[in-house]
Formats: structure tokens, sequence, C-alpha cells
């Protein structure tokens, strides 16, 4: 028997006001893997990405975490809020703004969900958040709010706070998009620091130079379709279709 | 003006300050959850709420009071005069309060629940835990402008007969044929009241201040 995929996506199908943003959109992220979404403006990678955590209701198509369906109870109905806020507690999403709570410090940011969804004391929480905030290198931050960090601290503190909700699989959109480009090493550092320590994550970015050192796979959405899926080392050097090609010239030409 | 003048000032400013500090407080927590029903737009009752809105906000206290007053007995209902200008206070401030929370609901950051969401956070806890305290240090200048309003607006319940700061001072100069002091000292016990509420909105704004983004 195979292991189980920590993440799963069949036939996936999605529409916005008639226009099909995704189409019948299948993968498995392995536990351990690291799976970067590439594509150009407007492909669908953001939508698959929310997707995978029901911020976007699917059309068609099942989404398994872990073996477990999202969305949709066992009865076949719409999960319940309860049940659908438990399955999005076992992912952990990083957005592009940061989307940080603007009324709680640092280390209430990351506190929050643990001893608010999870039910963990103060202390246990607060031990596991600093324990996160030191990884991410924010933990002489813990006590400042959110308007006094600069972007790459923001996103780091987010990641910290994802973190501490203990997730089967971290999902990235475009973690560095909104980021000072001296601020971006900052973040992606932390981001390879997890894809060591063997987190399961789905990195939507642009940066292909990071996307070849830390994935496992990399998938190219045009238009909605996965039209090429394989091995970074093959990705890069040896695109298998003209659209790749394409796109690789003109985000990466260096590579 | 004598002591017992005075006396009869303070039992005025109490009743204004009770009857008015009942109704903010139920006109707030009434008025947010009345925000909360509009939001929610559940048909015929987004509508019946949107009519109670603006006809309460258009109808002069004074003619919201006495209606009150005078239509519960044909119902069957016996109103004390307190009770009624509660009543009629609290409809009044709760429809103010109802718009002030909803605008701060509709500009409040899809980003923030989307963060919310996705980590796991049912919708209550989303709303109790991020949204709200944040909404209501947001609301508070408009809540406290309203409270003020209100207060302002409180001797409208003097036509039914309950005696507050500022039908007191008829009373006291009835007896001294001299009107000046006594309304002088109702304008400063009036001042002295909004100048508390100002002074406690002015120590939210410190705290709000750490939301800016
Ligand atoms: N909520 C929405 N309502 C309507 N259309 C939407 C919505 N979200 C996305 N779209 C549309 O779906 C398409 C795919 O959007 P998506 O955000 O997934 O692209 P993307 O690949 O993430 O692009 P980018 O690189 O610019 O972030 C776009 O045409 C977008 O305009
Ligand atoms: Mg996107």
């Amino acid at each position: 028997m195979p292991e189980t995929a920590a993440v799963s996506i069949r036939n996936l199908s999605k529409s916005f006001d008639g226009t099909e943003v995704l189409r019948d959109v299948s993968l498995e992220v392995q536990p351990g893997e690291v799976v970067s979404i590439l594509g150009s403006s407007g492909s669908g990678k953001s939508t698959l990405l929310r997707c995978i955590n029901w911020l976007e209701q699917p059309d068609r198509g099942d989404i398994r975490i872990a073996g477990d369906r999202i969305g949709v109870s066992d009865s076949g109905k719409p999960m319940s809020r309860r049940e659908l806020a438990g399955m999005r507690a076992r992912l952990g999403m990083v957005f592009q703004g940061f989307n940080l709570w603007p009324h709680l410090s640092v280390l209430r940011n990351v506190t929050e969900a643990p001893i608010h969804v999870q039910g963990l004391s103060k202390t246990e929480a607060d031990e596991r958040a600093m324990a996160l905030l030191e990884k991410v290198g924010m933990a002489d931050k813990r006590e400042q709010y959110p308007y006094t960090l600069s972007g790459g601290q923001k996103q780091r503190v987010a990641i910290a706070r994802a973190l501490a909700m203990q997730p089967k699989v971290m999902l990235f959109d475009e973690p560095t998009s909104a980021l000072d480009p001296e601020l971006v090493g900052e973040v992606l550092g932390v981001i390879k620091d997890l894809s060591k320590e063997g987190y399961t994550m789905v990195l939507v970015t642009h940066e292909m130079e990071f996307a070849r050192a830390v994935s496992d796979q990399v998938v190219f959405l045009d238009k909605g379709i996965i039209i090429e899926k394989s091995h970074p080392s093959e990705f890069f050097e040896n695109p298998k279709t003209d659209r790749v090609r394409r796109f690789l010239e003109l985000e990466a030409p260096a590579v | 003006m004598d002591s017992s003048a005075w006396g009869l000032l303070i039992q005025g400013a109490w009743t204004t300050l009770w009857i008015s500090g009942i109704s903010i407080a139920i006109g707030v927590v009434m008025g947010l959850l009345i925000a909360l029903l509009r939001v929610a737009k559940i048909p015929v009752l987004h509508q019946l709420l949107g009519v109670y809105i603006s006809l309460a906000r258009a109808t002069p206290l004074v003619t919201l009071v006495l209606f009150i007053f005078l239509t519960a007995p044909t119902m069957g209902i016996n109103l004390n005069r307190n009770v009624a200008g509660i009543i009629a206070l609290t409809l009044n401030t709760t429809a103010f309060n109802a718009e002030i929370w909803r605008s701060a609901f509709n500009n409040f950051s899809k980003e923030q629940r989307e963060a919310a969401l996705a980590i796991g956070m049912t919708p209550w806890v989303y709303f109790r835990r991020i949204m709200l305290p944040q909404i209501t240090i947001t609301s508070l200048p408009g809540l406290v402008n309203e409270m003020s309003f209100l207060i302002k607006g409180s001797p409208a319940i003097a036509v039914i007969g309950v005696v507050d700061l500022t039908r007191v001072t008829n009373r006291i100069s009835a007896v001294t044929y001299d009107p000046l002091p006594p309304i002088l000292a109702a304008a400063v016990l009036y001042m002295l009241i909004i100048s508390l509420l100002v002074w406690l909105q002015r120590l939210a704004e410190r705290k709000a201040s750490r939301l800016a983004v």
C-alpha cells in the first residue's frame, strides 16, 4: 500500500462567473514533499491553493487531506462550520499580504489559535509560540504590534502563527511578492529551513531559483490546466512544452 | 441657590444619568445585534429592520417619547414614565448605533477573516476574538458621539413628566423666581457628564492607534 498522500486533489474544476479558472486539476502531495506551483498571472495558482483549504469552494472534484475529504462530510452534505474549521486547522496558510491581526502583539498573534481553537493553556501556547518565534528569528519582537514590523518580519510572524497549529501541510501563496527585494531572502530562508525539517509544503511563487532549490515537484498551471508536472531539474532544464520554455525565458533568463 | 435647590438639581442629574445610561447600554448592544442581523441579509427581516432604522432616525425624540407613552396603555400595557422614557431613548439610539456598527462591519478587512478561517477558527470565534475587539475600537468615536447626542436629547422625556436635569430647573425657579442660576448649574452638570464620555473615548483612541496597519 502506498503511503496516504498529504494532499490529494482529484479532477478539480472551478469557475468564477462562468469563466473556468481551474479545469480538471489533479495533484498528489506526499508527506514531506515540497511542491511548487508556477504559472503566469491569472493562471489559477491562488485559486488552486485556496481550494485546498476551502477558502474557495470547487465546483467539481474532491480534495483530501491525509485521506480525509475537506468541505464535504461523509454523508455527502457540505461540512458544518465546525467540521470545516477542524479540517482547516490541519492546514497552515501563509498569505501574500501577511494578514496578521493588528490588535494582537506578535506573541498573541501566534498563540491566538492554539488557545482559542485547540484549547491549549496560555502557558503551553506561550511555550510553543516562543519556540517558533525563535525559529523564525522574531523572539525578541514578541511584545511588539504588527504595525511596527517590516514586511519581512510580518511574514516571518505569519509563518510562526501558521506553524503554531502544528499543521500537516503548509500552503504559501506568493509569500515574498509583497516584500522589498532586500527582505525576500529572510523569508525564503525560513521556508527553506522548514523544507529541510521535512514539512510538507505547497508553494505558489515567482522566485524561480528558490522553487528549483526547494521543490521535489514543480507544477505548471496554464489557464487553469496543469500542463507540466515534473522534478525541478527536469522542469527547468528540459521543459516538455513550448509554453513552459517561454515562461522560463521571461521569468528566469539566468537559469 | 440654597442646598435644597442643589439637592433637587443633583437628583435631576441622577435621573438623566441613569435613564440615559440604561438606554445607552441596551442601545449599544441592540445596535450591534441589529447590525449583525442586517449584515446576514435574512430576507424579510432585513427589510423590516431597514424600515425601523429609517423611522427611528427620522422621528424626533419628543414625538417618540409621547408615542410610546400614549400608545402603550391602548395596548393594555401599563408603563411607568421612566420605563416609557427608557424605551423611547433606546429605540432612538439603537437605530443610530446599528448604522455605526454596520459601517464598521462593512469596512472590516476580508484578509483578517481569511487568516482566521484558514487557521481553523469557526466564524463565531473569528467574530468574538478578531473582529469584535477591532470594530469596537473603530466604532467607539461614533458611538460616544451618539451617546452625547442622546444625553443632550434626553430632556425630551420631560414631556411625559419625568423630572430630569432640565425639567428640575423649572421646579427650582418656580420657588426662587430666578431661573438663571439653576439653568447655568444644569449646563455645567451636562458638560461634566459629556466630558466624562469624551475622556473615556480618548482612552480608547490611545489603544486604537496600534490598529493602524
Ligand atoms: N473571487 C473571484 N471572483 C471572480 N474572479 C476571480 C476570483 N478570484 C480569482 N478570480 C479570477 O480567476 C483567475 C485566476 O485567479 P488566480 O488569483 O487564481 O490567479 P493567479 O495564478 O494566482 O494569479 P497571480 O499570479 O496574479 O496571483 C483570474 O482571472 C482572476 O481574475
Ligand atoms: Mg495569485
